[in-house]
């Protein structure tokens, strides 16, 4: 029996990790330009930058596969992060307000920047974010005090999401440079026209904050029982809650700097995570929900790109396809066992 | 291990409460290793707030909680969690977790960085989870199982983290009665065996009187009461504590008084007791209970097999040192009766036994049989049939309701059996040792003297005053029986039954001036009237071999059949020998014409008598010459 959920853990590992494989393999080969592995290997080992085909491998196809299954991953994290945090399951830095209030101070400072005859830096749009994502962060942690029920919180979650939406509309409209057609853009949700420059900043970010997650897993599992066990077990509550809710901030914020607010997945994946390795233990599924987010950001954008080529969707707009649903059936299952207080 | 008594917690001055309200004030304890500590009062009496506060779950305001000699207020989160333990009132969600991984969570302090568990600490956890009856839960899903059942995985969560005080908020709440009783026995075994304490906060309050060494009561965020159970539940302090009208609460169980079940006779109630028999398989019922389940039974009770409940209370409880066996004892009641055994205690010790299947066993005091003819074959104990059903019915019953699948081994004993047997006729009947453990209808009716021939004079009376000049009298059932086989109780003729007092009766019917009268009795009783003796009460005189063998010596018997009929150790048996040597009927004829004598004189001349000897085995043994007329009439 024991042996038998270590096996189920192994092998989902194994199966996550051929899943991602083949679809960083697809996003690779598949586009507008379709590429065959004969001349993916050529570019690769050749460094061929010369070539149509070369130029957009290494400029365009691997820096957005490469931030795809990064920031997918941090995204899952971040809202297994959170889902931990408040006890709840559909509880996620885009449901709850958060990603949406880094878009907002991202836009801010980006037309602040623009008027001012710069363009924004790569630290600077994640320091931006970081900001916003503190702010929702910290009115909704406001909101957790008064409100006890969960579902209520969720929908101050979207409510504030939704005001900060409407601001950055609101000022994406108004804004007359012509970069604002890619704010736009970026505003609604891309992977698109992501640089080396990027990846190499968020690689780090993304990275340390990962290891630190990891580092809480021995106290998320305690904490997974409640407040009162995990302080008699001897976590250090208000340290822990700090350390958690900065990282899920850091790692959503990281996400939204660069490729905009992405719906469901932080909840949607963890979730399926969850199910697939039968086990909540944060050991397991901090590193599972990130090669799962990472594999399902990476399945969002393929389809993103391909399935109305030359015209591109927003990544937010095949998330919510595959991830909504995933929430909404986790909703009635949480309806059909008793009620959280 | 045993435990040191060292005092394990401790507060001084303990102030709590939630913004600015005071709900705790001054609160001063201190508990010791091998203790349980209940908490009681009414709702809002701050009960909750003294758990959090002594658990650190709370900022107290004022005062100093001690955990092992040391201020919790300078202890970090992880030196205190390695010294409490606590199960709260509300139960973790525990999604897609195993019983198993949910009680592994106690290993938290003890486990590295990454919290891997090494494969002792598993062991613990599963020595704790086997210890609170989870261990076949282990591999389920924590969110799959009842209330109860996860009550008992998070208490074994609590005690793998290996703490030196337990401290639980009403964990009984989700219990029903049978787990209810687990946790105070699983608690009391707890303290005795380790070097623990327990804080245990409670409504139940029969739970709070099994399992608590001390009380404290709280009442309007003080400490109202510390102290022994004995001492919180003397007569209308808890009335008081929870504002009470006077006397509502009655005890749960009412202390067993005496066994008040009364037979009326003809105006007169007299109590009935209960056999030895009844007693030991009430007392093998308590031991198992405490064997099986952890628990000494406030009182334990069954239904004797005429009818009757007897509920008993339970004295020297005993466990032995190593726990395998526990013992206690049953006063024996004879109610009206005078008895022997009467005030013995009855004991039985049980332990678990290897084999299924409940074993008896006789220890001392209670006698052997070394002849035959008896219940008994020769060298069992003298635990008669009945009662050993009696036990046995008892026990399985114990088995049932504690999911016991092995064997049991009972031995009863009776402390002083051996000198009271002196005065029965076990050592004449051939059973040595000790008092024999019998009754077959498991009450004891009493047969107190006066009450009983002034039973028999009025219903002498009675008949007389209807008319009747005749009558039938028999010492008892047998006789009824015997009467009613032979169609005497449809002759119009009254029979009344008159016990051993065979005497009273006759002078009642001299007196009264009855003319006629048939006594019909088993030879076992009336072969007394030969000798004279005129209450057959085994108490006032035997005689009945020495009758025996002065008849058989006048029909011509030599020494040897006098010899073997003195060995005899029922009138049966004699019956036997004098069968076998072909003197039966010379023999009772003569008993007969004895007796006849003896009762005529006794009954006076103006009554003439008939008598008919009987015996249960050999039918009809010998009747005088009028009989056939009576019975004929």
């Amino acid at each position: 029996m024991r042996s038998h959920r270590m096996r189920r853990i192994v092998l989902s590992f194994i199966a996550l990790i051929l899943l991602l494989i083949l679809l960083l393999m697809m996003n690779i080969y598949i586009g507008s330009v379709s590429l065959t592995p004969g001349q993916v290997a050529d570019i690769l080992f050749r460094h061929d930058m010369g070539s149509t085909e070369g130029r957009i491998l290494w400029t365009i196809r691997l820096p957005r596969l490469l931030a795809a299954a990064v920031l997918g991953g941090a995204l899952a994290v971040s809202g297994f992060l959170l889902q931990t945090f408040f006890a709840n399951p559909i509880a996620g830095p885009f449901v709850l307000g958060i990603s949406s209030g880094a878009k907002l101070t991202v836009a801010l400072a980006m037309i602040g920047s623009l008027s001012a005859g710069r363009t924004l830096s790569s630290a600077g749009m994640i320091f931006s974010a970081f900001a916003g994502a503190a702010a929702s962060m910290g009115v909704i942690l406001l909101l957790s005090g008064r409100v006890r029920s969960m579902s209520v919180l969720v929908i101050c979650g979207v409510m504030i999401g939704y005001i900060c939406s409407a601001i950055t509309d609101f000022v994406v409209t108004f804004a007359d440079d012509s970069n604002i057609v890619n704010l736009h853009n970026w505003s609604r949700g891309s992977f698109s026209g992501i640089s080396w420059g990027s990846v190499r900043t968020m690689l780090p970010v993304v990275g340390i904050a990962l290891i630190l997650a990891f580092a809480l897993s021995k106290p998320m599992g305690a904490y997974q029982m409640g407040e009162a066990y995990a302080r008699n077990l001897g976590v250090n509550l208000r340290r822990f809650r700090v350390e958690l809710i900065l990282l899920s901030s850091i790692l959503a914020a990281c996400v939204t700097a660069y490729a905009g607010p992405i719906s469901f997945l932080g909840v949607a994946a963890p979730h399926l995570i969850k199910r697939m390795f039968g086990t909540v233990k944060p050991l397991v599924v901090i590193p599972a929900s990130f090669l799962g987010g990472a594999a399902f950001c990476l399945l969002c954008d393929l389809l993103a790109r391909t399935l109305f080529a030359p015209t591109e969707l927003s990544i937010s707009t095949v998330t919510a396809v595959f991830g909504a649903p995933v929430v909404i059936v986790m909703m009635l299952q949480r309806r059909g066992r008793r009620e959280q207080p | 291990m045993k435990n040191d008594g060292s005092v394990l917690l401790e507060t001084r001055g303990l102030t709590a409460g939630y913004e600015k309200k005071i709900v705790l004030q001054g609160v001063e304890l201190s508990v010791r290793a091998g203790e349980v500590l209940a908490l009681i009062g009414p709702n809002g009496a701050g009960k909750s707030t003294f758990i959090k506060s002594i658990a650190g779950q709370l900022a107290r305001s004022g005062g100093t909680v001690f955990l092992c000699g040391k201020d919790l207020r300078q202890m970090t989160p992880g030196e205190r969690s390695e010294r409490m333990s606590v199960l709260l009132t509300g139960q973790p969600a525990g999604e897609l977790v195993t019983c198993r991984e949910m009680a592994a969570a106690g290993r938290y302090p003890y486990t590295g960085r990454l919290g891997i568990l090494s494969p002792e600490d598993w062991e613990k956890v599963d020595a704790a989870m086997a210890r609170m009856g989870a261990a076949d839960l282990a591999d389920l899903p924590f969110d799959g199982i009842s209330d109860g059942q996860r009550q008992r995985v998070l208490l074994a969560r609590a005690l793998c983290q290996e703490p030196k005080v337990l401290v639980l908020d009403e964990p009984a709440s989700f219990l029903d009665i049978r787990y209810q009783l687990e946790l105070v026995a699983a608690l009391r075994s707890l303290t005795e065996q380790e070097d623990l304490a327990v804080i245990i906060s409670l409504h139940e309050l029969d739970l709070v009187r099994r399992c608590a060494d001390r009380i404290l009561c709280l009442k309007d965020g003080r400490a109202d009461r510390l102290g022994s159970a004995a001492e919180i539940f003397a007569d209308g302090y808890l009335e008081q504590l929870y504002d009470l009208p006077a006397g509502s609460l009655e005890p749960a169980a009412p202390a067993p008084g005496k066994f008040s079940h009364y037979i009326r006779s003809e105006g007169k109630q007299l109590r009935c007791g209960y056999t030895t028999g009844t007693c030991a398989a009430l007392a093998a019922a308590g031991a198992a209970a405490r064997l099986l389940m952890g628990v000494w039974p406030e009182t334990v009770s069954l239904r004797t097999p005429k009818g009757p409940v007897v509920q008993v209370g339970l004295e020297m409880q005993e466990i032995s040192e190593d726990g395998t066996a526990a013992r206690c004892g049953v006063r024996k009641d004879a109610g009206d009766d005078v008895d022997i055994t009467a005030g013995l205690l009855i004991c039985a010790e049980v332990r678990r036994a290897q084999e299924p299947g409940i074993l008896i066993r006789g220890g001392r005091g209670v006698g052997r049989v070394t002849r035959p003819g008896l219940d008994q074959p020769v060298g069992e104990a003298a635990i008669n049939s009945v009662p050993r059903q009696m036990i046995r019915e008892a026990l399985e019953e114990v088995c049932r309701t504690a999911e016991h699948d092995g064997g049991l081994e009972v031995t009863v004993f009776v402390p002083g059996g051996e000198e009271a047997a002196e005065k029965t006729f076990n050592p004449k009947l051939g059973i040595e040792g000790g008092i024999s453990i019998l009754g077959t209808s498991g009450i004891v009716e009493p047969m107190s003297r006066q009450a009983l021939t002034d039973t028999i004079a009025l219903e002498l009376r009675q008949h007389f005053a209807e008319g009747h000049r005749r009558l039938i009298l028999t010492p008892g059932n047998y006789g009824m029986d015997y009467l009613r086989g032979r169609d005497a109780d449809t002759l119009g003729i009254p029979v009344v039954k008159c016990s051993n007092f065979i005497g009273e009766a006759l002078d009642e019917i001299r007196a009264l001036g009855y003319e006629e009268l048939l006594l019909a009795g088993h030879i076992g009783k009336l072969v007394k009237l030969a000798g004279g003796i005129m209450n057959t009460h085994s108490r006032q005189a035997d005689c009945r071999r020495e009758l025996f063998v002065t008849y058989a010596a006048l029909a011509g018997a030599g020494r040897d059949t006098a010899s073997r009929l003195m060995e005899c150790a029922t009138t049966d048996a004699c019956i036997d020998v004098l069968k076998e040597d072909g003197l039966l009927q010379p023999v009772m004829d003569g008993l007969r014409d004895a007796i006849l004598r003896y009762v005529s004189e006794r009954a006076g001349e103006n009554c003439h008598v008939e008598i008919i000897l009987f015996s249960n085995v050999h039918g009809t043994l010998a009747e005088s010459e009028g009989v056939k007329e009576v019975l004929r009439r």
